[in-house]
């Protein structure tokens, strides 16, 4: 896949470059927060790790949040991926009302709406390349030729049909985080959620893995958010949120 | 790839840990399945015992001999006794191998005339039954005592005394099998008149005691009361009872044992049990991280719980086949030959009953599922946050 011309794009906090090629007119926020507050007590003292915060993605987008480390980017993107509910304020996302679902039914719309890709890749180590990317499938009703039919598809969109029976171990780690995102694609999800998706590979592993998520972005009109450190990485966003101290800047 | 496929690739996370396991778990599946077979093979020896054959022996102690005309108050042919259908009359001779001494088996000084009517689960091929009342120094002996000292019929052999003093020289004429499991495989049969008529004049024409088959089993108790108040006036008194009686009466101080072993087996599966709750809670503990990414894709709490308790029953399952395979060739062709050729009247046939097989195989899914309901319960209360923050 060619990464060439996306590089000199996107830079800018909040910045809007609407002049991709591939990019339609996607206006409809897709995520909506509104008034969000997050807060942990610690030794019975009451800490916000996110407070009063309002943010929106479009739909199609590929939105980078940034921000020093503690200051509440995961819980952001945990809240958003439905892991986490807000102590307060309303949150919508792909058109639910994420915080008023309950357990079960947040565990369900996860499994359809969201794709997550982690900074550890945490795949399963007993698993191929293959199921691992067949896990989410599992899920769902659909027969298992056809799991694994789609799986193999997803392995060969990021470039790895040639490793469908390694494992983990005998991977790298720029072909285990393709192997992460294969598995974040492979049941169609609507957003991909990804935190600090660089954070552990080398320069040409980590623009492999952008050039990824950019395509993912382009040509399969994913919604991405990616929380990241590295200013390489949210370069290739359209987007880029900063958050400091619970609270976008 | 499943639900149930990837519940059993779980177990691949540490395999050598897994491997120990399913070691320890096949040890104690093979301890159980190895005490079982003996309490049990030792109560068959019981239930299996003739109840319709009674031992009539010297009142004080069967060490005693009686006169040899006791005998005749039996003989069928003259039918003293109601309900006695045929008797036979027997020596314990007590003799050993010469070289391999320490190996026990019973040998017998029998009235070859009488002796298969009475233990009709003793089967002979005619001819050679023949051959064998022909000669007095024949022998008739266990296909399981053939095994063990390697003898074939026609083979020459001598026997050193105990009871008896003196080399005896015997030929092997007959080989017999047996057609129920309670008859001991390892006998050693030889003519009574080879013996009596070796003896000096004051020990001649004494019997060890007198065997008799009764018509009606229910009657054996009265039967043997009977043949007892018969002999009431004479010098030497008598004791009858049923083989199974004596079993049973041999068995008594015995069962606590039984009892014990019995009990003993269980405390192993539950220790077993114990110990593979720990290692499958390490292994949770482990994987915690891990049960936090499959939360996160959807999966629910009881996917988890059911991952852990798929994965202990799968490890107990392995483990328990693991110690079957131990106890089969161990227990059936090395343990079990040996005490059926050694103590075969106490362990007459000694294999592991299928029931037993089952009911170890059973446990051990059983035991491991209740070793991991625990750790189970505790996988699903994970929170997905807590467990995601948790580095694997
Ligand atoms: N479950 C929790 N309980 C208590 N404190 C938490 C919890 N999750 C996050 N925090 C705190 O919230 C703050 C923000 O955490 P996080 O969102 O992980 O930051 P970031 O991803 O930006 O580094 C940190 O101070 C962290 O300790
Ligand atoms: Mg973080």
């Amino acid at each position: 896949m060619s990464d060439a011309k996306v590089h000199e794009e996107n830079r800018g906090d909040e910045s809007r470059h609407d002049d991709k090629p591939a990019r339609k007119a996607a206006n409809k926020p897709v995520i909506e927060c509104k008034g969000i507050t997050r807060s942990f007590w610690r030794a019975k003292e009451r800490v916000d790790v996110l407070s009063d915060l309002d943010l929106e993605i479009e739909e199609g987008s590929f939105d980078a949040l940034m921000g020093p480390s503690g200051s509440g980017k995961t819980t952001l993107l945990n809240l958003i991926a439905g892991l986490d509910r807000p102590t307060a304020g309303r949150l919508l996302v792909a058109g639910t009302e994420v915080s008023a679902m309950g357990d079960a039914a947040l565990a369900k719309w996860r499994s359809q709406t969201i794709g997550f890709v982690f900074q550890h890749f945490n795949l399963i180590p007993v698993l191929t390349a293959l199921e691992n990317v067949e896990l989410p499938l599992l899920l769902t009703k659909v027969p298992a030729s056809e799991r694994k039919k789609r799986a193999q598809i997803a392995l060969r969109v990021v470039g790895l049909e040639d490793r469908l029976h390694h494992r983990p171990q005998q991977l790298s780690g720029g072909q285990e985080q393709r192997v992460g995102i294969a598995r974040a694609i492979v049941h169609d999800p609507k957003i991909i959620v990804a935190d600090e998706p660089t954070g552990e590979l080398d320069r040409k592993s980590a623009d492999d893995v952008l050039n990824l998520l950019d395509k993912l972005n382009r040509e399969f009109d994913k919604t991405i958010l990616m929380v990241t450190h590295d200013p390489a990485a949210a370069e290739r966003a359209r987007v880029v949120h900063k958050l400091d101290k619970g609270r976008l800047t | 790839m499943t639900l149930t496929s990837l519940t059993v690739k779980n177990i691949g996370h540490n395999w050598l840990r897994t491997m120990l396991t399913v070691a320890g778990v096949g040890i104690a599946i093979f301890a159980f399945v190895f005490i079982r077979t003996l309490t049990g093979a030792w109560e068959a020896g019981v239930e299996n015992a003739a109840q319709d054959r009674l031992s009539t022996m010297h009142k004080v102690t069967f060490v005693m001999p009686l006169p040899k005309r006791y005998f005749g108050e039996f003989d069928g042919s003259k039918g003293k006794i109601a309900g006695v259908q045929a008797s036979t009359y027997l020596n314990w001779f007590g003799a050993k191998h010469p070289v391999r001494e320490s190996e026990f088996f019973a040998n017998l000084a029998v009235d070859t005339d009488t002796f298969f009517d009475v233990y009709r689960e003793m089967a002979v091929p005619p001819d050679r039954l023949a051959a064998w009342k022909e000669n007095r120094q024949g022998a008739i002996i266990g296909e399981a005592l053939a095994n063990q000292f390697g003898w074939k019929v026609g083979d020459e052999i001598t026997l050193v005394g105990t009871i008896y003093p003196g080399d005896w020289k015997f030929k092997i004429e007959g080989i017999y099998t047996a057609t129920a499991k309670s008859v001991d495989r390892a006998q050693f049969l030889f003519h009574w008149d080879y013996l009596n008529d070796s003896l000096p004049e004051q020990r001649r024409d004494q019997i060890g005691w007198i065997a008799s088959l009764v018509d009606d089993p229910s009657r054996a108790a009265t039967i043997s009361q009977a043949i007892d108040d018969g002999f009431d006036g004479e010098d030497v008194q008598t004791r009858t009872m049923s083989e199974k009686a004596m079993n049973m009466e041999f068995l008594g101080g015995a069962s606590a044992l039984l009892g014990a072993l019995d009990f003993v087996s269980f405390v192993i599966l539950v220790i077993m049990m114990l110990i593979l709750g720990n290692t499958i809670a390490m292994g949770v503990r482990e994987r915690t991280h891990e049960y936090g990414v499959l939360l996160a894709l959807g999966f629910r709490p009881k996917h988890i719980a059911t991952f852990v308790l798929g994965e202990g029953v799968t490890i107990g399952l392995l483990g328990g086949g693991f110690g079957l395979l131990l106890a089969y060739p161990l227990v059936e062709k090395g343990v079990g030959r040996w005490l059926e050729e050694n103590m075969g009247a106490w362990f007459p046939y000694f294999s592991i009953p299928p029931k037993i097989a089952v009911m170890a195989l059973v446990l051990a899914a059983a035991l491991a599922a209740v070793a991991a309901l625990i750790p189970a319960w505790r996988a699903s209360k994970l929170d997905v946050i807590d467990a995601l923050r948790r580095l694997g």
